[in-house]
């Protein structure tokens, strides 16, 4: 609907409503309601024109780079340097035009900010070029995401905070790529990342339901996933495992807990979360995952390598306190078995401690079987679980997801282990007849019950 | 409100504005007054060559080696002097940085009881057009048993900027218009 409505008009007739009052055609409850209606219909066809704006402004501050970049090696160094300045001044210029005549309108804000951002990175491109400026690339990310962020707040730009998510993400990529010669240290990731904590808590006061809200979070949670990969690495602790458990628990229960919805659906955040439990356990039951290297009592410790230790365990303490807070009020709503994750994992770490370090890294000892084995009786349950929710719920794709998992751990186990082709073919064919089976039965549940 | 607005708008302009320019100036202030050195570039892998829009380059000093054993947190230096032929060479290495127009900071690892260095200037970018053309001349100039590419970089305070790549004796520039025509003939 919102898309045939002729805006213009709409521009016209809200511009009619207090004549029409003051005729006494319609009553002033009617104007408002008449207001009201046509609000909400302005704000949902906003955010399609906000993205074509964004874009837009992307493709702009790209085309002014190419064009400039192109053929200027006869040009001096002076000139050059000036027509480096040229983009930056003009959007600055821009965000002077919006802040003080275009402060409400979403999509100048959020054009605006992406322009500036493009052409702060073309400024110090070009200025590097010109003046044979050495660093990688991960050195002019950093650079370029810090003199970013201030306008995402100034602007409001909820585009903008999901484009400075990317490139937290870029950065921690090319950081690995730029530096072979010592570990790289991903602790600027943290620092960056509280940086856009707390317009995410602005726009989640705000209004939590929004597509910039929703867009912001899944963002910061992959952000959030791929900057605890590259700190549990950088800790050399053996404790990744126990860390993704409790970060994606977190993100489940923070996602059932700070989005609650009226339906029996969950919200993307805890869907994520959840998908994250499901991938991370079937991962830790290969037993190859278990094969503790110790590395932390190696060489020596840097303060920046305890912080990432330290960091290790945030999350799961969040976890906990989540589910804490989540049982004392609404027991009924998470998922057992996604909850117990990170105790379920510490577990499995303890017991895979047990044991000497073998001589070879790739040698397993009993101790790494026994916690391969508890994460595969783990991951099963999730999948039970996640599979019986699902039918009660009447959710095809719960069920499915929970299928998935059951049939992702015994394929898993089928190329892990030494059987036979016949005993892994009727293995498939179980898992297959599973998945048709549950179908079935639940489509058949689903239009036998009254919609 | 709109005061405070325009107040913080002010300070990320100017500083969105001074970074790119401070890096400009800085480099400029190098340029213009600082001490030139002539660095031999050393032979290439071709395949490490070229990415993006850049020469890379490497350094005969690379091949430096110190015996002194550096703690992972300092900041190393190499402390230059000019050989009988005008180039550049490293003297020694040391962690303390002195205002003179000898002083580059290097990257500096431990590795077969000795540690090794790596010249932080490996980047000589080019234009889009220049660079296949850029790349094999260097790659031609810097093979073992003809060394003809050097590059001049100059030192202030311990700030390098990267000057000019030059190539038989000629800029980078001037030698690939003299190729070109010479193609053209």
């Amino acid at each position: 609907m919102a898309g045939s409505i002729n805006r213009r008009a709409v521009r016209w007739l809200r511009g009619q409503l207090p004549e029409l009052v003051a005729a006494g055609a319609i009553s002033s409850e009617n104007a408002a309601k008449i207001e009201h209606h046509y609000a909400s219909v302005e704000t949902r066809s906003n955010f399609g024109f906000i993205i074509l704006a964004t874009v837009g402004a992307a493709f702009l501050g790209a085309g002014i780079i190419l064009i400039i970049a192109h053929n200027w090696d006869d040009l001096s160094r002076a000139t050059r340097t000036v027509i480096a300045f040229i983009p930056l001044v003009m959007a600055l210029a821009l965000v002077a035009f919006v802040l003080l005549r275009r402060n409400e309108s979403r999509p100048w804000c959020e054009a605006v900010a992406i322009f500036d951002f493009a052409a702060v990175a073309t400024a110090i491109s070009l200025i590097s070029q010109t003046y044979q400026i050495q660093g990688s690339f991960a050195d002019f990310m950093k650079v370029w995401l810090l003199l970013c962020i201030p306008v995402v707040y100034l602007l409001r730009s909820a585009f903008g905070a999901v484009v400075y998510a990317i490139g937290l993400i870029v950065w921690l990529f090319a950081r690995e790529m730029a530096f072979f010669v010592r570990s790289p240290n991903p602790m600027f990731f943290w620092v960056a990342f509280l940086l856009i904590v707390p317009y995410f808590l602005l726009r989640y006061w705000k209004d939590r339901e929004s597509r910039e809200c929703t867009a912001l979070s899944i963002a910061l949670v992959i952000a959030l996933t791929v900057g605890m990969g590259f700190t549990a690495d950088f800790a050399k602790s053996d404790l990744g495992c126990i860390a993704f458990a409790g970060l994606f628990t977190a993100i489940y229960l923070a996602g059932i807990r700070f989005f609650p919805r009226s339906d029996d659906r969950l919200h993307i955040v805890a869907l994520l979360g959840g998908i994250g439990i499901g991938v991370t356990a079937i991962c830790l039951s290969f037993e190859s995952s278990w094969h503790m290297t110790r590395e932390f009592f190696w060489g020596e410790r840097i303060l920046q390598a305890n912080l990432a230790f330290a960091l290790e365990f945030l999350f799961p303490l969040a976890a906990i306190a989540l589910a804490a807070i989540g049982f004392s009020r609404n027991r009924a709503q998470f998922s057992w078995p996604a909850v117990v994750f990170p105790i379920v994992t510490a577990i499995g770490w303890g017991l895979a401690n047990l044991c000497d370090k073998p001589a070879e890294r790739w040698l397993g000892t009993r101790c790494s079987f026994t916690a391969a084995a508890l994460m595969n009786c783990y991951a099963l349950w999730l999948g039970i679980d996640i599979l019986v929710r699902g039918i009660r719920a009447h959710s095809v794709a719960r069920a499915n997801f929970g299928l998935l998992l059951i049939a992702a751990l015994a394929i898993s186990r089928f190329f892990d282990s030494e059987l036979s082709f016949v005993t892994r073919g009727l293995g498939f064919i179980v898992v297959g007849a599973g998945f048709l089976v549950a179908n079935v039965l639940m489509f058949k549940k689903r239009s036998a019950s009254p919609a | 409100m709109k005061g405070l607005f325009i107040l913080i708008f002010v300070l990320i302009a100017l500083a969105q504005l001074s970074v790119p320019a401070w890096m400009a100036w800085a480099r400029v202030q190098t340029l213009a007054h600082g001490r030139v050195w002539k660095f031999k570039t050393a032979p290439v892998d071709p395949e490490d060559a070229v990415r993006g829009r850049y020469v890379r380059l490497s350094y005969d000093v690379d091949r430096f080696t110190g015996h002194e054993k550096f703690q992972s947190s300092d900041s190393v230096y190499a402390v230059l002097k000019e050989n009988a032929e005008g180039f550049a060479e490293v003297d020694r290495l040391t962690t303390e940085k002195g205002d003179g127009d000898n002083f580059v900071k290097v990257e500096a690892w431990w590795r077969n009881d000795s540690e090794s260095i790596a010249f932080p200037l490996n980047q000589y970018w080019v234009t889009e057009q220049d660079a296949p053309a850029a790349e094999k001349a260097y790659a031609e100039n810097s093979r073992r048993g003809q060394q003809n590419a050097y590059v001049t970089v100059r030192v202030r305070k311990g700030d390098v900027a990267l000057e000019q790549l030059y190539i038989n004796n000629q800029p980078l520039r001037d030698f690939l218009r003299a190729e070109a025509q010479k193609e053209k003939k």
